[in-house]
């Protein structure tokens, strides 16, 4: 399950995301995120991918279901990342469209109030995502830079 | 003998702008990891660098495995460039340290984080190929 503080930061701090996976060679692959909405489980993350970025995304996910987001906060750099395991994949729906236009929203005024673009500019860069990419959280690292980034958040590290 | 790629020269200033980029990288036993970083280093037209800050798990990915994915946005444009990159090997002095050392030392000091950021190598990656995706016209690969 994921913990409190950082299902907060999904929720309300988060303004940017991206993913990864990798196919059978280890040839990793990016596709850049347009939202997430954590499911009720608390361990399932919907991912929000527009058409544009599924190079190798299915295909590396049904050959070995690695499955990697990393969720940033514009402006703070707070940074976390969430390994975990592809459980399926679906087209939007309407709370996923609002979550999408919400995490839009948050991010046009982050890059605004941080890079000094206008929020048109941030509003187009996140496209309308075309696929949902579902997967359950196995590890959270904490990725703020800094000497702490790196370590594991969830489940704890051993000392 | 692996295949290369010869970058455009527009891809420079996005590399330049200040905009965070991004590196895919995946580890021996098949865990992919994504990190944001604070730029990408343009060395020639068929080489990028990565700075060598932290011993995080990007290095030791790459030294595992050296293929990589790197992306670098030109938000203005609205235009993302995904590399796909190989490591090649590191350097820890000469010209293209030199100029990541000092740049690396702008970023921080420019975002409240001077002190944080160390260089420790320059890495340096063979482009493979390339693909810009825009959403104002057409996309190409190369």
């Amino acid at each position: 399950m994921i913990p409190g503080k950082i299902l907060a930061f999904l929720e309300d701090e988060g303004t940017v995301a991206v993913s990864g996976t990798r196919e059978t060679n280890l040839i990793p692959h990016i596709h850049y995120v347009a939202g997430w909405e954590v499911e009720s489980d608390k361990r399932t993350i919907r991912c929000y991918i527009n058409q544009a970025y599924t190079d190798n995304l299915i295909s590396s996910l049904e050959d070995n279901r690695q499955f990697c987001l990393t969720v940033t906060q514009v402006g703070s750099h707070e940074t976390y990342q969430f390994k975990g395991d592809y459980v399926g994949s679906t087209e939007p729906n309407h709370d996923d469209l609002a979550a999408h236009q919400r995490i839009k929203t948050s991010f046009a005024k982050a890059v605004s109030q941080v890079f000094g673009f206008p929020e048109e500019m941030g509003l187009a860069y996140i496209p309308r995502p075309s696929l949902v990419v579902r997967f359950t959280v196995r590890e959270i690292f904490l990725q703020t830079p800094g000497p702490g980034a790196g370590h594991r958040l969830f489940p704890p590290e051993e000392k | 003998m692996m295949d290369k790629a010869m970058l455009p020269d527009e891809i420079k200033p996005v590399m330049e702008s200040g905009i965070p980029a991004i590196v895919v990288t995946c580890s021996a036993d098949g865990i992919p990891n994504a990190t944001i970083i604070s730029r990408v280093y343009y060395v020639d037209k068929t080489h990028i660098a990565l700075s060598f800050q932290f011993f995080n798990k990007t290095i030791r990915n790459v030294r595992e495995n050296p293929q990589a994915c790197v992306a670098v946005s030109d938000l203005a444009a609205n235009i993302k460039w995904i590399l796909d990159v190989q490591y090649d090997h590191s350097e820890t002095e000469g010209p293209i340290f030199d100029e990541m050392d000092m740049q690396i030392e702008a970023i921080a000091s420019a975002t409240g984080m001077a002190g944080i950021f160390r260089l420790r190598a320059a890495d340096i990656y063979c482009v493979k190929s390339f693909k810009k995706l825009s959403f104002t016209s057409a996309s190409s690969r190369e």
